[in-house]
């Protein structure tokens, strides 16, 4: 894909459309940015590129007027700018293309576009619908775009929604776009189709901000390229100017100084072995897991890791393929998952993992009720014996089984699912990002708990976005990218170097 | 273009999905009463089935607004009952007739802003907040009246609900302007389009700049008013007023809805599919009654037909799912 | 006990504090307030009669309260108990006037009430309807049944010995009060003491969470909305003992007070969160709050504003206090 030579924009620096800089945003306890600037002139696509907590959505969210930034200066157009709110953002023209669409279902195109600024076809209270519909269709033709207006945003597929997204923003003469992972849901030919319209875009002279994983896309689109880790930008590049594999080593930091790889191990009988697993959306996985062995699950965000152990688990249907536990078959469904001996520690804790209400010991023996007590009878001093031991085993800050785990921190709680699970007497435990959102300091003991598991005999498939961690933790890896197995490194070839170029390049 | 005419097709595909199970239902009932008992479809009966849908209309198609932002209103019945209540005892007293309306009509808008400002504002569940509104308006009405029927007041609105216009009955026509003035509402304002953008997607509404909580609001004092102004229709035709008549009603306008294919999730909807819904109630009702099969047992069936109707339109949208899956 | 815990003091004071125990505090302090005020206002309010006459009253309450708060905790809601309450009492009331058999009735109203419930839990885990709407459409079913099964007609006139159950008295006890003990310590086991009573709060509190731990979500669910229509029937038996009567008008006016009782006793609509014991003073708080209304002489009919206004207002206090912990 060639996209023509760069466009010249050493001559529009001097007067860039928007310039953020060093702005400052934290939370109790998170530097979210930590002195962040930014640019970017009229006609140019500038991506971020950044992982997961990386401080991405924070800066859209400044930049949106979702959050106040807390220090730092702001202009548009060279003036200075303060942007308390969505309407101040709305009025310089900014706007954002969010994942989750603000669209309703079940208004056409039309009146999506036009949401909140109906008045301007009203007749005597009615809305001119005929005069609507032309001024939604000019829109959508400024795009290249023949939508039957009338169609109800709820029968339209995700690309053609972004299409109205993008089309909605437009009409409200926008001159600051901001993308947010646009391709993650379609296919790659409705993403060509987004590419034009982004050209067009372009010609027009609207900046977009654009956001995203996909190397190709960025290395594509980007006209510039900023990388952030860690509330901070650790590099900027014009186009041409950086490699792919050097902008994902940047993504994903610096290599985990001082800590030895784990000895590999004589891995025992084959725990996990799932063969040509088909789901709605994933192809062809085959994998095996043994006894005493850590596995990584690695991959860029979307390559469909996280369903690959939900279809393991049982949670998401499978369309094909097997999967057998000891070499025998077994029951898809998580309950039956459970007591086979499988345990499945969410990538969303919060949602998926916990109980936020209740307590440390409600939550650490939801998934062993029915190993610890028989007949139904709840004792709550065994409970709470087993509670204690998992605070005193798993090292949590807690002030004792009876504390809401709300009041946890993330680190902590992680370490209550975990603990649920070792309360399950689990041997197979696949751990979807179970480093994310937590310290320094709880990640190293995270890090020492899973190779303790694996010690213990367990069976460990770990999925995570920070190859470096993938590298310590596992004695091996498979490698995904677009709902496939990839690549599989052993223990002398698992590198950073060759996750990133199969997960990455095709 | 491609795109353009599978756009099309798609939108095809969901007009046809959006003929309710109702639909299918209601031609199967009236063949089948029609049949049984050639005076079904006599004029008189149909006056009469003008008639009894003319009182659900007016309470399912408010209630087919609310349900369209996700919510429910059950309190309209013990607020019909209370308004014709309070209607009758100012007539009584010697109040006159605008007076004992727009009494009727503040009873309304306060009970609407009560549900309204907990429901929007305070994101309360709209069905325990109108439980608790069904119970106010029940006993606000047993207190007036004392638990006794109030009769003997003016005898203009019975003449007003019997009376017929080229010889339809006046409350038939004042529901269909009813009917068609909430249509104009729901797709021809602005108003309307915030009803569907509450149900389908309300932070969207706020994003645009919308007050959302606000329209939220409306469309709860817009379903209470419109029942204050329902009960003249519930005076006329019993010509007394009675706390607890109306009790069960909002079953029947919530089944009328549901019947009528709209969903509580995303704002899902279809307001003439409400008119299909009472006309199948109250059919089914008619054709019961000149079966003479006693009213206890017409809930009971009003009941399996909304299983019934629900059935058929899940098994259709499966088949639907299955085929795009 | 041999296990070693350690209770440092400022651990014992934080659980002394906690919400449950303040919230606690707070309904025997309202009850205790109205005790108060009923002692100065009505005349033979503190007598040995009246207080186990109100307890009396407060324990029919409870028993249709209780089963709901169950439901409640679990995440869902039933608005059928009422009309179910009065299906099981017509069909138990004609089976003892046709056999004399209080046990038969009992029988029959066990079994009706469940049956409902489960037809409850059916429509709601395999036709995937809110429980809201399945409930309230198996309300109008149930009253439907009920006002054909009886024709119009009152059955009343019951076996003394079935009348006890209402009535009677038990080491000087009414025997209702030692029926709601019985069930208000079942369900406390239940809640406290049984594997699926922690279930149950787990569901409610995070329902995703829970299908993830391998909780059989749609089992327990069917579970709680047949226990709830156990007590509705439960309910039902000890209801007609007491009026020696049965007619299908009995059981509605019981469900807005048993949500009432639920709510005000601390359960929270949000789910997860709730107690037995709450479900009795809230039951109680209602019931004296009507003695109290009795007292100042205002007229029956109000008695559901008043309900509906305390029904508003601790669901004002329930989103208060439990939307920081979820948000």
């Amino acid at each position: 894909m060639t996209m023509g030579p760069a466009p010249a924009i050493d001559g529009r620096q001097a007067a860039p459309l928007l310039r953020l800089s060093n702005i400052k945003k934290s939370f109790p306890g998170v530097d979210a940015l930590k002195s962040v600037s930014f640019e970017i002139s009229a006609g140019e696509v500038h991506v971020i590129l950044g992982q997961n907590g990386a401080g991405k959505s924070s800066l859209i969210k400044v930049l949106c007027g979702a959050y106040l930034a807390d220090g730092g200066e702001m202009e548009v157009d060279g003036r200075p700018v303060a942007i308390r709110g969505p309407a101040d953002a709305n009025a310089l023209g900014i706007a954002v293309i969010y994942q989750e669409f603000s669209l309703v279902p079940y208004l056409d195109i039309a009146q999506n576009i036009f949401l909140g600024r109906e008045g301007a076809f009203a007749k005597a209270g009615l809305i001119d619908k005929a005069a609507m519909h032309a001024a939604a269709r000019q829109v959508l033709q400024q795009l290249g775009l023949t939508y039957d207006t009338h169609t109800y945003v709820h029968d339209l597929g995700v690309a053609h929604q972004q299409m109205v997204e993008i089309a909605k923003a437009l009409s409200q003469n926008a001159r600051i776009l901001v993308m947010d992972e646009p391709t993650a849901a379609i296919s790659e030919r409705e993403s060509d189709r987004l590419f034009e319209v982004i050209d067009r875009l372009k010609q027009r002279g609207v900046a977009i901000v654009y956001i995203s994983h996909r190397m190709k896309e960025i290395m594509a689109l980007g006209d510039r390229i900023t990388v952030m880790r860690d509330g901070a930008v650790v590099g900027s590049f014009l186009r041409g100017e950086a490699a792919a594999g050097e902008l994902v080593r940047l993504m994903i930091g610096r290599s985990l100084d001082g800590m030895t790889r784990r000895a590999p191990v004589g891995a025992g009988h084959c725990v996990l072995s799932a063969d040509r697993l088909r789901t709605a959306k994933l192809q062809d996985i085959s994998l095996d897991v043994r006894a005493g062995e850590v596995v990584g699950l690695a991959g860029l965000v979307g390559s469909g890791r996280t369903e690959v152990v939900r279809a393991i688990f049982g949670v998401d249907p499978l369309t094909g393929g097997n999967i057998h536990l000891d070499g025998a078959p077994f029951t898809l469904r998580p309950d039956a998952s459970i007591r086979a001996g499988i345990a499945l520690l969410p990538e969303d804790r919060k949602r998926q993992g916990l109980a936020l209400p209740l307590t440390v010991g409600d939550n650490t023996v939801a998934a062993s009720l029915w190993r610890l007590f028989r007949y139904f009878r709840f004792i709550p001093t065994t409970a709470r014996q087993v509670c204690d031991d998992l605070i005193a085993r798993l090292n949590i800050a807690t002030r004792g089984p009876g504390q809401q785990v709300h009041d946890l921190s993330g680190g902590n709680q992680q370490k209550i699912v975990l603990g649920k699970w070792l309360a399950a007497g689990a041997r197979l435990f696949l751990l979807d990002e179970p480093t994310r959102g937590v310290d320094v300091g709880a990640k190293a003991e995270i890090y020492r708990l899973i190779d303790g598991l694996a010690k213990d005999g367990a069976a460990v498939l770990v999925i995570s976005s920070e190859f470096p961690e993938l590298v310590h933790l596992c004695d091996r890896a498979y490698v995904m990218r677009d709902y496939a197995i990839v690549g599989h490194l052993d223990h002398g070839t698992l590198s950073e170097k060759a996750i990133l170029d199969l997960a990455v390049h095709p | 273009m491609t795109d353009h005419t599978a756009d099309n097709a798609l939108r095809h595909e969901a007009l046809w999905r959006r003929i309710p199970g109702v639909v299918l239902i209601l031609i199967a009932m009236v063949a089948w009463f029609a049949i049984g008992n050639p005076r079904f479809l006599s004029g008189d009966n149909l006056a009469n089935l003008g008639l009894q849908a003319s009182l659900l209309l007016m309470l399912a198609l408010p209630m087919t607004l609310i349900i369209l932002t996700a919510g429910l209103d059950l309190s309209v019945g013990a607020l019909l009952g209370l308004c014709g209540v309070v209607i009758a005892a100012l007539l009584v007293a010697g109040w006159s007739l605008i007076v004992a309306v727009g009494a009727a009509l503040a009873v309304g808008l306060i009970i609407g802003l009560i549900n309204g400002y907990l429901v929007s504002y305070l994101s309360l569940p709209a069905f325990v907040v109108t439980l608790g509104t069904l119970g106010i308006s029940e006993g606000l009405a047993l207190a007036i009246s004392h638990g006794d029927p109030i009769g003997g007041f003016t005898p203009s609105i019975e003449a007003f609900y019997r009376s017929t216009v080229g010889g339809v009955p006046t409350p038939v026509i004042a529901a269909a302007l009813f009917c068609g003035l909430l249509w104009l509402i729901l797709y021809r304002t602005r108003f309307g389009n915030y009803i569907f953008a509450i149900g389908g997607n309300k932070e969207a509404l706020h994003l645009a700049g919308v007050k959302a909580n606000l329209v939220h609001m409306a469309v709860y004092v817009l379903c209470s008013l419109s029942v204050a102004l329902s009960a003249l229709l519930l005076l006329g035709r019993t010509n007394s007023a009675h706390p607890s008549v109306a009790v069960g009603m909002e079953f029947e306008a919530i089944a009328a809805v549901v019947l009528g294919g709209t969903s509580f999730e995303k704002g899902q909807g279809w307001l003439l599919g409400t008119v299909l819904g009472v006309l199948a109630i109250t059919v089914l009702r008619n054709g019961l009654n000149v079966l003479s099969v006693e009213p206890s047992l017409q809930v009971l069936c009003v009941g399996l037909m909304l299983i019934v109707a629900l059935l058929i339109d899940r098994g259709r949208k499966g088949e639907m799912a299955g085929a795009a899956g | 006990m041999t296990s070693v815990t350690h209770h440092s003091p400022t651990a014992a004071v934080s659980r002394a504090l906690s919400p449950d125990s303040i919230g606690l505090l707070v309904r025997l302090g309202l009850i205790a307030a109205i005790c108060i005020f009923l002692t100065f206002v009505s005349e033979g309010f503190a007598t040995t009669d009246n207080l186990l006459n109100i307890l009396r009253q407060a324990s029919l309450l409870f028993l249709i309260a209780s089963g709901l708060t169950l439901v409640i905790i679990g995440g869902g809601l039933d608005l059928s108990i009422g009309a179910n309450l009065t299906l099981c009492a017509c069909l138990a009331a004609a089976t003892i006037k046709a056999t004399g058999q209080p046990m038969a009735g009992a029988a029959v109203a066990l079994g009706c009430g469940t049956l409902v419930g489960l037809t409850n839990g059916v429509l709601i885990n395999r036709l995937k309807l809110p429980a809201f709407l399945a409930t309230f459409g198996m309300l109008w079913v149930a009253q439907g049944l009920a006002y054909r099964f009886m024709a119009g007609q009152t059955i009343y006139g019951f076996p003394p010995g079935f009348r006890t159950w209402g009535i009677g008295f038990f080491l000087g006890v009414p025997v209702p009060i030692w029926i709601a003990l019985a069930v208000g310590l079942c369900g406390l086991i239940f809640l406290a003491r049984s594997t699926l009573g922690r279930e149950v709060y787990f569901m409610g509190a995070n329902e995703t969470a829970a299908v993830l731990s391998g909780i059989p979500v749609g089992r327990r669910r069917t579970l709680l909305y047949a226990l709830s229509g156990a007590m509705a029937g439960l309910s039902a038996l000890v209801y007609i003992a007491r009026l020696n009567a049965a007619e299908p008008g009995i059981g509605e006016p019981l469900l807005l007070p048993a949500i009432a009782a639920v709510l005000v006793g601390g359960t929270s609509l949000f789910g997860g969160r709730g107690t037995i014991v709450g479900t009795f003073l809230g039951a109680l708080i209602l019931t004296l709050i009507v003695k109290a209304l009795n007292a100042l002489n205002v007229d029956a009919a109000w008695h559901p504003v008043v309900t509906g206004v305390t029904l508003l207002l601790a669901l004002l206090a329930d989103a208060a206090l439990n939307r920081g912990g979820r948000k």
